[in-house]
């Protein structure tokens, strides 16, 4: 049997310590020995039913419940005051057999895994490589587990992938604790699995394109993610190149992503013509209180997988020191002046060296990103075509309204099909402000909170539309934000959560981070059939 | 003929003193061995100082150890899971150099932490 441990913890904090929110109680369930119950889908299954056990004691009890993995959301998405659930020790992950396959389905049944919802990124690039296979894309590190990165829509900047959520085919939610509230979601256009996979974990198959895509950023509310099933690809490397490029040449590119036409060519990725090639990511680095005529920018490309490759982590790894970063930070909560020119000293440490080569797989480029410090972290999605724009108002408030100790960076991501993707304009600009808490009032500086205030304000009365990535800091209680991001989305994506859960399961899914965006309203009057399967 | 240190005792204490202090810094380190494509295993309790370390979950062996002379290097038998070490780290201090120098290599202070694989 599954064992589950029960903490009465009191508080209870994100990695990067924005909280401590108030908790009750934290679950920790550990899966059974694979000596005991030696086949995966047994060890599965028992998990499952250990899961209903935990979430009927919540249910009964009137109370709240939800899971988190690696804590890495900057806010209080991840946590619920009545129970939470540690999940990052669930990591079962099989390949897709051919007898689980649907018939008709698009994927080649090699190229799918059933990964349990406690698999970090790093667990899964792993066990990729291990079958001859990589992952499409990930975030800029990979500590964050597989249920986490869905909930939240964690992106990379792969151009012409997407986000996490947009290489996930199948999800099996656990939406309470009766045997029907095992289900399987899949979109009906684009089915992959079948009834034999279904049986196995014992799920009500669901194949329904605007479920599944409203479930897939659930935000943590659409039951507990149990498992999902991966899309991935014949491995592959990628090369990266770091250039300080021509201002204005990099926000050519930012707008317009014509990678062909720009000035901007790297010997030995241009076609036949000596045009630029497409990378797989691009990424512009900014300091907002310097005005460089050049860019730090990062530029990565897509490679043929061979086995022979220098080794692109060296041997002994070195890091910043972490308290030369608190220093930092306590330095410039006391010299409100001095700030830019820390962030330029600091520079050095934060930014990549220009004019780096590496090569190595997607795990290697996007390796682990060590804790350095209690850290926030804001980002917002802008249509790339406003990418120059919104850059210059936020930089324009970090230096007329700041300083904040931060800095700055642009990254670009393919449209998501989810219904709450902040990744939703047909090419994403994430543009991305981090650095290390601070104290604001204490010091006479800006506060975080009020930065974040102001963010929305600046890009609302610029009228550029925006999105704010789910697990990142901002002014989350903002009247009419999630309206005003998403229009009647984020209705669809409520109507959808209410015909799937009933209240009583939409209260036990739900918290504070769902009120203070209003995205808990449950409908009672939605049609059942928007969580049937479409025929 | 003017001789600052041989009339100045404060300043040969001082001397003295950045030596020492020099000796206690340099001479206490730490170094971590990490396997660079495993994950360690998640301990959500953990509140450990050193951020490499946060949300692991961390074995510490702070010990020292006699050994007999014909005896050779110690061996702890420690259990990980069937996928063995993740990281460990050892740590020299100055006072653990001092006190195997002065026992003659009899007394070894051993301090080390490790952290094991995720399971599954």
């Amino acid at each position: 049997m599954a064992t589950t441990t029960k903490h009465e913890v009191g508080t209870w904090d994100t990695f990067h310590h924005n909280g401590p929110f108030p908790t009750k109680v934290q679950y920790n369930t550990s899966l059974e020995g694979k000596g005991n119950m030696p086949s995966l889908i047994d060890r599965y299954n028992d998990a499952a039913a250990e899961m209903q056990r935990l979430l009927k004691t919540a249910l009964d009890a009137g109370e709240g419940f939800r899971a988190f993995g690696s804590r890495w959301s900057m806010n209080n998405i991840a946590h619920q005051k009545d129970n939470m659930h540690f999940n990052a020790l669930m990591n079962l992950k099989k390949p897709v057999l051919e007898d689980e396959m649907q018939a008709g389905s698009v994927y080649q049944f090699a190229n799918l895994f059933f990964v349990q919802c406690g698999n970090v990124i790093k667990d899964l690039h792993q066990f990729a490589f291990d079958h001859g296979k990589s992952l499409r894309c990930t975030g800029a590190s990979n500590g964050q587990t597989i249920g986490g990165c869905l909930s939240t829509g964690v992106h990379g900047s792969a151009l012409d992938v997407g986000a996490v959520q947009d290489w996930v085919v199948g999800l099996n939610l656990i939406i309470g604790p009766n045997p029907d509230d095992i289900v399987y979601l899949e979109r009906h256009t684009d089915p992959a699995l079948n009834a034999v996979f279904a049986g196995r974990i014992k799920a009500r198959v669901i194949r329904n394109d605007e479920l599944f895509n409203a479930a897939l950023v659930g935000l943590g509310s659409f039951g507990f993610i149990h498992g999902v099933v991966i899309h991935t690809e014949d491995r592959y490397l990628l090369k990266r190149y770091v250039k300080r490029i021509n201002k204005d040449v990099a926000l050519q590119l930012a707008a317009t992503m014509d990678f062909a036409n720009s000035t901007f060519t790297i010997p030995g990725e241009t076609d036949a013509n000596g045009k630029g090639n497409r990378p797989f990511h691009y990424k512009i680095f900014i300091n907002p209180y310097v005005d460089d005529p050049e860019y730090v920018v990062e530029a990565i490309y897509k490679k043929p997988f061979v086995l022979a490759y220098p080794d692109p982590l060296p041997r002994i790894k070195t890091a910043v020191y972490r308290d030369l970063i608190i220093l930092f930070m306590k330095i410039a909560e006391k010299f409100k002046n001095s700030i830019p020119k820390l962030i330029k000293v600091l520079q050095a440490s934060v930014l990549p060296p220009v004019d780096l080569e590496v090569t190595g797989t997607l795990g290697e480029i996007f390796w682990d990103a060590p804790f350095q410090g209690p850290a926030y972290a804001i980002a917002v999605g802008i249509d790339n075509a406003n990418a120059p724009r919104a850059l210059d108002l936020l930089c324009k408030l970090a230096r007329e309204e700041g300083p904040i100790p931060g800095i700055y960076a642009m990254r670009f991501v393919k449209q998501s099909k989810a219904t709450m993707a902040f990744t939703r304009f047909p090419v994403t600009c994430m543009l991305e402000i981090d650095g290390l808490i601070w104290k604001g009032k204490k010091n006479k500086l800006i506060s975080l909170e009020e930065f974040c205030t102001r963010t929305i304000e600046v890009l609302k009365n610029a009228n550029i539309p925006f999105t704010i990535h789910w697990g990142k800091n901002a002014d989350w209680s903002f009247p009419g934000l999630v309206q005003h991001m998403y229009g009647n989305k984020a209705i669809t994506w409520m109507e959808h959560r209410s015909a799937l859960l009933n209240e009583k399961t939409a209260k036990l899914f739900s918290n504070k981070f769902l009120e203070d965006t209003g995205l808990d309203v449950f409908i009672s009057n939605v049609s059942p059939n928007l969580a049937k399967s479409v025929v | 003929m003017h001789r600052p240190f041989a009339k100045s005792p404060v300043s040969i204490q001082f001397l003295l003193l950045v030596i020492t202090c020099g000796l206690l810094l340099t001479s206490c380190y730490s170094v971590r061995f990490v396997d660079k494509r495993g994950t360690g295993e998640p301990d959500p309790f953990s509140t450990s100082d050193d951020p490499f370390f946060r949300g692991l979950k961390v074995t510490t062996l702070d010990t020292t150890i006699t050994l007999k002379p014909h005896l050779g290097d110690p061996m702890f038998l420690e259990s990980c899971n069937a996928r063995g070490f993740y990281a460990f780290q050892y740590r020299v201090t100055f006072g653990g150099v001092l006190l195997s120098a002065i026992t003659f290599g009899r007394k070894r202070q051993v301090r080390i932490k490790y952290v094991c694989m995720k399971e599954q």
